[in-house]
């Protein structure tokens, strides 16, 4: 049920995420849009309730009376429908972000359209923006009739058709009107960075909505993917597409900054980067879905982002390839009250031994699908293949950038074999230098030795989570997913049982045992639980992975959106949204589950 | 003092008011955009408005670059203290007249401040001393076509 009061904070998935490949915004089952970062994802923030429900600022549009709401997406598409059930009559919304036609247009801009379905439903609007995450307060104004918020940097206009009439109250840009049978009103909230503010006449706002629900169809209907949880896949692909940073072909991790991985803990971050060790499934999500334009831009992406630091790698990078990334606090409420709220992300400085394998298992997986490497490229990675023989004995902070002390990560040591494994491939398929190739064997098998008896515990009948360690880590399951060679065959098989057994609590998989460096608890990492899925059907348990993800598909919000983790205890999702290792991993495990099945 | 020196002049000086003004818009002075308004004046394509308001920007440089050179010969004195002076009083005549009430009267995409947002699509008019695009658009404006007559008035002498 809708209240018509104010309200605070909403469960994280009750969020809908609109995008247009430039920015992201959360649209929450009452119809506030919540978040929205402008002109791009990683901007600061115009709309951040979901971060402070009293200053972040938002756009609310919902019935003036109690109301039962649903929602979908448009079939196949990134554009929100929801329809508002109310005593007097039903609503329906259609959200989008729109993409640019060959119209002048704004900058940015998100369309509202309310079309009366039935009776008479009384509708309130407000937009109330707060500029830079909430620190800079908006002179709100008018441009002749249109309502206009200004910033340092950013405008805002809002221009609204048979939507009643826009009054202005302090911060607020408000208005009321009845939504009756077979009427339309159409708000649209252009935006303007550094330019002047466009003002778009009402066809050209229609024509660009229906032209983004068909550019959305038709990117859908162009996917290859036709096995088994079809839809969801096609959900998360969607998702995908809406987390790409369309100038560059970066994908970001997240949508969000500092939504809770536990309500009320520290443990809150900024995932509007992307992260290296994301790649290689990045790529491999990417082929199977069939967007070979998407794929060839992402790895380029991330070829010509690294190579500044070359051979070093940087964790994570900004969507437009900047390594800079640092980390500062908030003057923000928090989502019901977790702080503190980070942006940027100081894990960019933090050293990860498992994101040099992640790089050369993406240039293995390019190549094998066709794609050639130039001689200075193939160079590179030579570079960083030697690079790995000189470091992967020292400790490091792990794929899960904990923040207690370095240590010696099995995962990242896999990750590092990988690495020298994929160099030498690479080398004997002509793709990069060979002349070091025997020198890379041997380090490769020091590695192993170091995994197969400094990482393994009879006792557990498992890998563990660091050498000498008597705690399990998720992480291990990415030994199975990206061929890691244990020396015995039944290594990896028992490993994942015993995470299963270990870490598990009910479909779900904790990440770790032991102790990070932070206060506080997490729930449960979704990826870890995909991941589960896909290296159950790698190692032949066939039933259980299709069991377990089918067990997984139904934790996702009411539209197919999946945040980074969930309560085990409650199956409330938790963290940034919408999360694409999450989806990158669905996606991943219905392909092997699919392949596995004889698909 | 020559044409092509004032010619030259009208290149480099165009080329760094167009930057200072870019700068002016990273460090959130202004939201000002000259390419973009004056690439909006022929057509309706973002990207093609913003390519070709760099051409018309800079052709517009030229000119201006012509007629300071114009009352240079004919005042017979030249240099960049009074490229600078000239600067002051272009600028001046920007914010005033020439962006604030020129530009919205011929723009075929431009408001102004009686216009709704249902007659046609509608660029931000610029207001009084272009405040719409921000309070600093005044001063930069100002400073960067110092700049630039001062680089013109330095080329010609």
């Amino acid at each position: 049920m809708v209240e018509s009061s104010a309200r605070g904070y909403v469960p994280i998935a009750d969020y809908a995420a609109i995008g247009d490949a430039r920015t992201v915004a959360l649209v929450a089952r009452d119809g506030s849009v919540d978040w929205l970062c402008l002109p791009d994802l990683d901007s600061p923030s115009v709309f951040a309730a979901v971060l402070d429900a009293e200053r972040g600022g938002r756009f609310e549009l919902r019935p003036d009376v109690p109301a039962q709401a649903q929602r979908r997406y448009l079939p196949d598409t990134n554009v929100l429908e929801t329809t508002f059930t109310t005593a007097g009559g039903i609503v329906r919304i259609t959200d989008a972000m729109a993409l640019p036609s060959r119209e002048l247009g704004p900058t940015r801009e998100l369309i509202r359209q309310v079309d009366g379905i039935a009776g008479e439903v009384p509708m309130r609007w407000s937009v109330t923006p707060a500029f830079g995450y909430g620190a800079v307060p908006p002179r709100i104004g008018r441009r002749g009739r249109v309502p206009v918020a200004i910033g340092p940097r950013d405008a805002l206009a809002v221009c609204s058709w048979d939507a009643g009439e826009a009054q202005i109250d302090g911060d607020a840009i408000f208005g009321r009107f009845d939504a009756v049978e077979g009427g339309s009103a159409l708000i649209a909230l252009c935006a303007a960075h550094q330019e002047p503010l466009v003002f778009p006449r009402r066809e050209h706002v229609q024509a660009r909505l229906k032209a983004t629900i068909a550019y959305w169809r038709g990117w859908a209907a162009q996917r290859a993917y036709d096995g088994p949880w079809r839809d969801a896949v096609i959900r998360s692909a969607l998702a995908l597409k809406l987390l790409f940073h369309a100038p560059s072909g970066a994908i970001a991790a997240a949508a969000t900054a500092s939504l809770p991985e536990e309500i009320g803990g520290e443990r809150n971050w900024d995932y509007r980067f992307c992260w290296v060790r994301d790649s290689a499934f990045t790529l491999e999500a990417l082929l199977h879905l069939g967007c070979p334009g998407e794929a060839e831009a992402f790895f380029w992406w991330l070829l010509h982002a690294s190579q500044l630091s070359h051979p070093r790698l940087r964790v994570l990078y900004r969507l437009d390839g900047g390594e800079r990334a640092p980390e500062r606090s908030l003057e923000l409420h928090g989502y019901r009250g977790s702080r503190p709220v980070r942006v940027g992300n100081d894990a960019a400085a933090q050293t990860q031994l498992d994101i040099y394998g992640d790089l050369l298992q993406t240039a293995l997986i390019y190549t094998d699908a066709g794609g050639r490497l130039d001689p200075e490229t193939g160079r590179r990675l030579a570079g960083i293949a030697e690079l790995v023989c000189r470091i992967w004995h020292e400790p490091d902070s792990g794929i899960w950038e904990v923040r207690s002390r370095p240590q010696h990560f099995t995962h990242s040591k896999m990750m590092c074999w990988i690495a020298l494994d994929r160099a030498v491939r690479l080398s004997e398929a002509g793709h990069i230098p060979s002349g070091r190739a025997s020198a890379w064997r041997r380090e490769a098998l020091a590695i192993h030795d170091f995994v197969e008896t400094r990482c393994w515990s009879d006792r557990l009948d498992s890998y563990t989570r660091h050498a000498g360690a008597d705690e399990l880590d998720a992480s291990l399951l990415l030994g199975v997913l990206l061929g890691y060679e244990s020396s015995a065959p039944g290594r990896l098989p028992a490993t994942v049982n015993a995470l299963r057994r270990e870490l598990g609590r009910g479909p779900l998989l904790t990440r770790y045992s032991g102790d990070d460096g932070l206060q506080g608890t997490e729930g449960a990492f979704l990826c870890c639980s995909f991941w589960l899925a896909d290296a159950l059907a790698r190692v032949g348990q066939l039933d259980a992975a299709g069991e377990l993800m089918t067990e997984l598909t139904v934790l996702a919000g009411d539209v197919g959106l999946y945040a980074e983790e969930v309560d085990p205890r409650t199956n409330e999702l938790l963290g940034n949204m919408p999360q694409g290792l999450v989806h990158l991993a669905l996606i991943n495990a219905a392909v092997s589950i699919g392949k596995a099945r004889g698909g | 003092m020559s044409v092509w020196a004032a010619l030259a002049g009208g290149f480099v000086g165009t080329l760094v008011l167009t930057t200072a003004l870019r700068a002016a818009n990273e460090l959130g002075l202004t939201r000002v955009d000259l390419p973009f308004l004056l690439g909006t004046v022929v057509t309706r394509d973002r990207a093609r408005a913003k390519a070709l308001g760099y051409l018309m920007h800079l052709a517009a440089g030229e000119v201006f670059a012509l007629v300071y050179y114009a009352i240079f010969a004919a005042i017979d004195t030249s240099g960049w203290l009074l490229g600078a002076l000239f600067g002051l009083l272009h600028g001046i005549v920007a914010v005033t007249a020439l962006v604030n009430v020129l530009l919205p009267v011929v723009h075929p995409r431009m408001g102004s401040e009686l216009s709704a947002a249902d007659s046609s699509p509608l660029l931000e008019p610029p207001g009084f001393l272009m405040l719409n695009y921000g309070r600093g658009t005044p001063i930069a404006t100002l400073l960067a076509h110092i700049a630039y007559g001062t680089i013109v008035g330095g080329f010609a002498a």
